[in-house]
């Protein structure tokens, strides 16, 4: 019993342990709740092509040696001034202008990292993220980035909630869907800021999507959805540390996939629900 | 004052016509209704007829405050579209759900109190009565509970049409409200267009079903990029339909013993 339990807290008594498990918190948080709208509005693809748009800006800002989170936030307001651009100015579906600048994005940075001394452990820290390595003053800006993603996520509910029926809609409700949008890019932008280090700007996209989709699954209510993703998110931190621990893996890797394993766990029980009680039990 | 169920008057603020429209042209990317002038009386039930692709829906549009005039004028409720958005309910047609999200019936028709609780105030306690009202009135109380992506075409319209009544509002629009219903939702609906009409409500609704125009106080009539107004049976003519529809029209002998141009329910116009 000693033992289990020593296995369950051991690998927490270390500070960048804690350190990381607090800062994965902090991006599971708000990857749930900017996740919940891009899973209701469907706006995953968008999501990917986000987080991988800001490689080109965290990568510049670290040739630079500047801060990359501000690197971070101009690649992102690039990539979605660019997308507006494609929108506006040609009849192509949005899909198309958002999968370009996925893959330009995506490549400029790489080119930036390969003009660098250490292509291959920038590259690595940016795109799969360094969980460990998160600092206290690292935190206290997770911390910021968090506080605005729930306070903007619950002045944004109604707003939003009436742009998931559409846009039409929620004009005619007053809800101003134009603002509304802008303010839910700049909170996503804000919760990818806040979590590519934890788990990096390629795996920072299962965070966002993974507990929400499996929350969608479970959830009679968006509130619900919401809670249950952030539940989910924060639970798929500390096992994912935890075995990353024991089993001696990437730490943000095991982190990101957890919640994509859950998914398939909860669809799959779902399906075995379906097969095994009669259909009029869960009609 | 408000009725029993809490709902207030219809408030008119623009006299004689709920709509005008003078030299009025309006379209999205190109222009499907030019230079047309009418008047819709406050208080009427006015439909909107017209082949495929006339400008119904844009018209409605336009009206909501959705879509700015190319030029022309339009006044609603005695100002801009836009100004008078916030007394117009519109039911948009043929509102898509995904099958993922989870939003209820009940949170579906609270959304229409929005407008009045702003972004972060709690409903009062006539809110909610409205809301209550309205489920009532369209005799989905049941539903509440349901997500709007378990229900049935009809029912899912009857939930829209519950929101849109529990705003407050001076003019109703509906963009082909009956189309493609059972006998249920379309007696529900029907009956609350009257009664919406009996408190003083303006409702335009688009339809393509003959006999429901006939039965509207007023009527336009889109084809051509025209619109022809006025009552059903001046409107509602041989020579009207002939031009508005073109061929294809079958040839009636007098407007009031004429079968619908397409006197169906089925089918969107989309227009």
């Amino acid at each position: 019993m000693t033992a289990d339990l020593a296995w369950l807290t051991e690998p927490f008594t270390l500070g960048f342990q804690q350190r990381a498990l607090l800062g994965g918190c902090l991006a599971a948080v708000m990857c749930a709740i900017v996740g919940t709208w891009l899973v209701l509005r469907g706006m995953s693809f968008f999501g990917d092509a986000f987080v991988h748009g800001i490689v080109p800006g965290v990568a510049a800002a670290v040739a630079l040696q500047v801060n990359p989170l501000i690197g971070a936030a101009v690649a992102a307001l690039v990539m979605v001034l660019a997308i507006e651009a494609v929108n506006r100015q040609t009849a192509l579906s949005e899909d198309t202008a958002i999968g370009l600048l996925f893959v330009g994005m995506l490549a400029l940075g790489v080119v930036i990292i390969s003009r660098m001394d250490s292509y291959a452990g920038n590259l690595t820290t940016i795109l799969f993220g360094d969980i460990l390595g998160i600092t206290a003053s690292g935190l206290v800006v997770q911390a910021v980035l968090a506080v605005v993603v729930i306070t903007g996520g619950l002045i944004l509910y109604r707003p939003l909630l009436a742009l998931s029926l559409n846009q039409q809609k929620a004009e005619l409700l007053g809800m101003r869907p134009n603002r509304a949008h802008a303010a839910l890019l700049i909170l996503i932008a804000a919760a990818v800021i806040g979590s590519y280090q934890a788990a990096g700007t390629l795996l920072v996209f299962g965070l966002l999507v993974g507990p929400a989709a499996t929350a969608a699954l479970l959830s009679r209510s968006i509130p619900a959805m919401m809670l249950t993703a952030c539940a989910i998110g924060v639970a798929s931190v500390w096992l994912g540390l935890l075995i990353s621990y024991h089993a001696n893996t990437a730490g943000s890797a095991t982190m990101a996939i957890i919640p994509v394993v859950s998914f398939f766990l909860v669809l799959a029980g779902r399906w075995a629900r379906r097969r095994v009680l009669p259909a009029s039990s869960h009609a | 004052m408000p009725d029993a169920h809490g709902i207030p008057p219809a408030r008119a603020g623009s006299g004689e016509w709920a709509v005008r429209a003078d030299g009025l042209a309006i379209g999205h990317e190109r222009t499907v209704i030019d230079d047309a002038s009418f008047r819709i009386p406050t208080g009427a039930v006015a439909a909107v007829i017209g082949p495929n692709g006339s400008g119904k829906s844009t018209l409605l549009h336009a009206i909501a405050g959705l879509l700015q005039p190319r030029a022309g004028a339009l006044e609603v409720l005695g100002t801009a579209p836009a100004q008078a958005q916030p007394q117009v309910s519109y039911v948009l047609q043929g509102t898509q759900v995904s099958r993922g999200t989870p939003i209820t019936v009940r949170e579906t028709v609270r959304m229409a109190r929005y407008r009045t609780t702003g972004i972060l105030r709690r409903m009062r306690p006539q809110d909610h009565e409205r809301v209550r009202s309205a489920l009532a009135e369209l005799e989905i109380e049941d539903l509440g509970g349901r997500h709007l992506s378990e229900l049935s075409g009809g029912q899912r319209q009857r939930a829209f049409v519950a929101q849109a009544i529990a705003q407050d509002h001076a003019m109703l629009l509906m963009d082909e409200p009956l189309t493609g219903l059972d006998l249920t939702s379309t007696q529900a609906i029907d009956r609350l267009i009257h009664a919406e009409a009996d408190r003083g409500c303006t409702v335009i609704i688009t339809t393509h079903d003959l006999d429901e125009a006939r039965a509207a106080d007023y009527v336009l009539l889109l084809g051509a990029g025209r619109i022809v107004a006025g009552q059903p049976q001046e409107v509602l003519t041989t020579a009207s339909l002939t031009r508005a529809y073109g061929l294809g029209l079958r040839h009636p002998t007098h407007p009031m013993d004429t079968q619908p141009p397409t006197a169906h329910h089925g089918g969107h116009d989309g227009d």
